[in-house]
């Protein structure tokens, strides 16, 4: 491996070397250092509800199966027969207390222990069904409903990992008691970019929205935004790779049924997330690295899938407040598909754009290029009431400079110790 | 059915498709009726309830439809207005995704008439190909089917409802910027 991660990155300076988008030689690094190592969003446990209940998913390229045990503990293992690495489970989701391997019959529990073998007197009495077990991630652990997991024994707790991002996903999937639940059905499809390019996006590009989605701004997919009274506040880093975009405390920007139902539920959510609810609105964020959510638009949370350095498949859910009325999910729903998704206003404009990012740094000579993130460089600040570093205008590329610094020293390989020493000052 | 609605349901469908093919869109609006459902449910996958891959160990759990229903996620669920909204981004000059446009061609079969039980108009199932380019070698293959209603007001039908089914558990296209 040649690629040396230092001259690609320089965040001092707003600098992104356009081979991060493009090099094979980057992505095959970054399925080892990233995607076998950092804790990866793998479903909502409403998707999980009962015993023996899975769901099918993907940590990187590996395919995964999360599956509740007869005892109730969710698991996840690679959803590969350790026989011949067949895939071992074609659905979606279901019930089981046994998946059964298509190829050759080997039956695993729900416990992933691999519980039948069909004519196992060939084996003369050698095959030790104990050693071959479906492989299980080193960890596993749900917070506030979010599965999570991660292939790396080594790596920090979930909590820990989260740092000061939890309180940022508590302001989106636990405003409420009950949390969230997950609408039905899912959007999957494939997109020719690099999975960092949304990444970095949903870290809060506030200078897009405009331009970007002028068209749909203009037809009504989205309630007009007043101009920002704090210009402060909006991009924030709570450190480990984690960024969230966040709006004034006030801002409406929903369907006209959901604006009532919020002013209805304020002072409940305002209770539960407490005094930071009165400086900001958090709208959209990446946690590191390829798990995203909106809020607003549209109610989507969504996993940007690498599929090789050029294509991304994307699996995107709208998520509702499990306690709101009947007619709020409804607008919530109308509003997220037409807003974001394969048929989404938003989203399509997005996607062509992310598109030609990508497959532009094709070019030998345009991947020598860097990009500009130099957006309010030398700007940022620590918000002590925020716990976030922060941008001190309402436009910035500080967040896209933090995520490619946590990004390439997680490429170098820095021991999870230094990954999550504490950005944010105690 | 009739012979003669047959071909007039027939040549409705393709003078429909072909004012979509030729990006008339006010006038496809004009066929739709007022209160319309417009709708492309999403995509799953899941074992049939003769299926040996596994042994259930809930045994009351209820067979998933491969399509999602009504009330849950959908790739488009539009009403005239919305969809009249979405004409109206196109014609922004700033939709990026057909900026400049895609060309399409559609292909309408195996198209099968019947009345409504309720008399609220014809049900008419159909095929589609539909075929866009863009770009450069961008290439879609959208390959479905679609249950309409269609109504007659006089002036000729007017299509009331439209379900839009694209059989792809993963979409292989980059986004649904076209009608189908």
């Amino acid at each position: 491996m040649n690629v040396d991660i230092h001259t690609l990155v320089d965040s001092d300076q707003g600098l992104v070397g356009r081979a991060v988008h493009i090099d094979p030689q980057i992505y095959e690094r970054e399925g080892g250092m990233i995607f076998a190592r950092c804790w990866m969003y793998l479903c909502h446990e409403s998707q999980v509800p009962r015993p023996g209940d899975f769901c099918t998913a993907y940590m990187g390229e590996d395919l995964v199966i999360v599956w509740r045990d007869t005892q109730g503990t969710v698991r996840a293992f690679l959803n590969v027969c350790r026989h011949r690495g067949n895939r071992l489970c074609r659905a979606d989701s279901g019930n089981a207390a046994t998946i059964t391997c298509p190829y050759h019959g080997w039956a695993y529990g729900n416990d992933g222990g691999l519980k039948g073998v069909p004519h196992q007197q060939a084996y003369r009495g050698e095959l030790d069904k104990e050693r071959w077990s479906l492989i299980s991630v080193a960890q596993l652990d749900i917070y506030k409903g979010l599965i999570f997991a991660t292939f790396d024994a080594s790596a920090p707790p979930l909590r820990e990992y989260l740092g000061e991002m939890a309180w940022y996903i508590d302001a989106i999937f636990d405003r409420r008691d009950g949390g969230v639940e997950m609408l039905a059905g899912v959007h999957r499809w494939v997109v020719p970019c690099n999975w960092k390019v949304p990444a970095e996006n949903f870290c809060g590009d506030s200078y897009h929205g405009p331009w970007a989605h002028g068209s749909a701004m203009s037809a009504g997919f989205s309630a007009r935004r007043p101009r920002p009274r704090d210009i402060e506040r909006f991009h924030l880093y709570p450190g480990n790779g984690h960024c969230v975009m966040g709006r004034q405390p006030d801002d409406a920007s929903d369907s006209p049924e959901v604006v009532v139902y919020e002013r209805e539920v304020r002072a409940e959510v305002r209770a539960r997330l407490g005094p930071r609810l009165d400086l900001v609105r958090p709208v959209v964020g990446t946690v590191f690295p390829n798990l995203a959510f909106v809020r607003g638009t549209a109610n989507s949370i969504r996993v940007w899938h690498p599929r090789g350095p050029g294509s991304t498949e994307i699996w995107s859910w709208l998520f509702v407040d499990k306690r709101a009325p009947a007619s709020v999910k409804e607008a919530v729903r109308l509003a997220g598909l037409r807003s974001f998704g394969p048929g989404g206003t938003f989203e399509q404009d997005d996607i062509d754009n992310w598109q030609e990012c990508t497959q532009s740094a094709r070019g030998t000579v345009s991947r020598r290029q860097m990009l500009n993130l130099q957006m309010g460089l030398g700007n940022e600040r620590f918000d002590p009431e925020l716990r976030a570093w922060t941008s001190d205008f309402c436009l910035s590329e500080s967040n896209q400079r933090y995520f490619y610094r946590h990004w390439a020293r997680v490429m170098e390989g820095a021991d999870w110790s230094s990954l999550t020493a504490r950005e944010v000052p105690q | 059915m009739r012979p003669d609605v047959m071909l007039d349901v027939e040549q409705f469908l393709f003078r429909e498709a072909h004012l979509l093919d030729e990006r008339r869109f006010q006038e496809w609006l004009g066929l739709l009726t007022d209160d319309i459902r417009y709708w492309m449910p999403t995509m799953g996958r899941y074992y049939g309830a003769s299926t040996k891959a596994f042994a259930p160990l809930e045994r009351d759990q209820p067979e998933r439809p491969e399509f999602s229903d009504e009330n849950e996620l959908a790739i488009l669920d539009e009403t005239k207005d919305s969809l009249a909204r979405r004409i109206a981004r196109l014609d922004s000059g700033m939709a990026w995704s057909e900026e400049p446009p895609s060309r399409t061609c559609r292909f309408i079969s195996n198209v099968i008439v019947d009345e409504s039980d309720t008399n609220a108009g014809l049900i008419v199932r159909s095929n589609f190909i539909l075929y866009r380019t863009r770009g450069e070698l961008e290439r879609d293959f959208y390959v479905g089917s679609r249950q309409d209603v269609l109504r007659s007001d006089g002036g000729g039908w007017k299509i009331a409802y439209r379900k839009i089914l694209v059989p792809q558990n993963v979409l292989a296209a980059k986004n649904i910027s076209n009608f189908f």
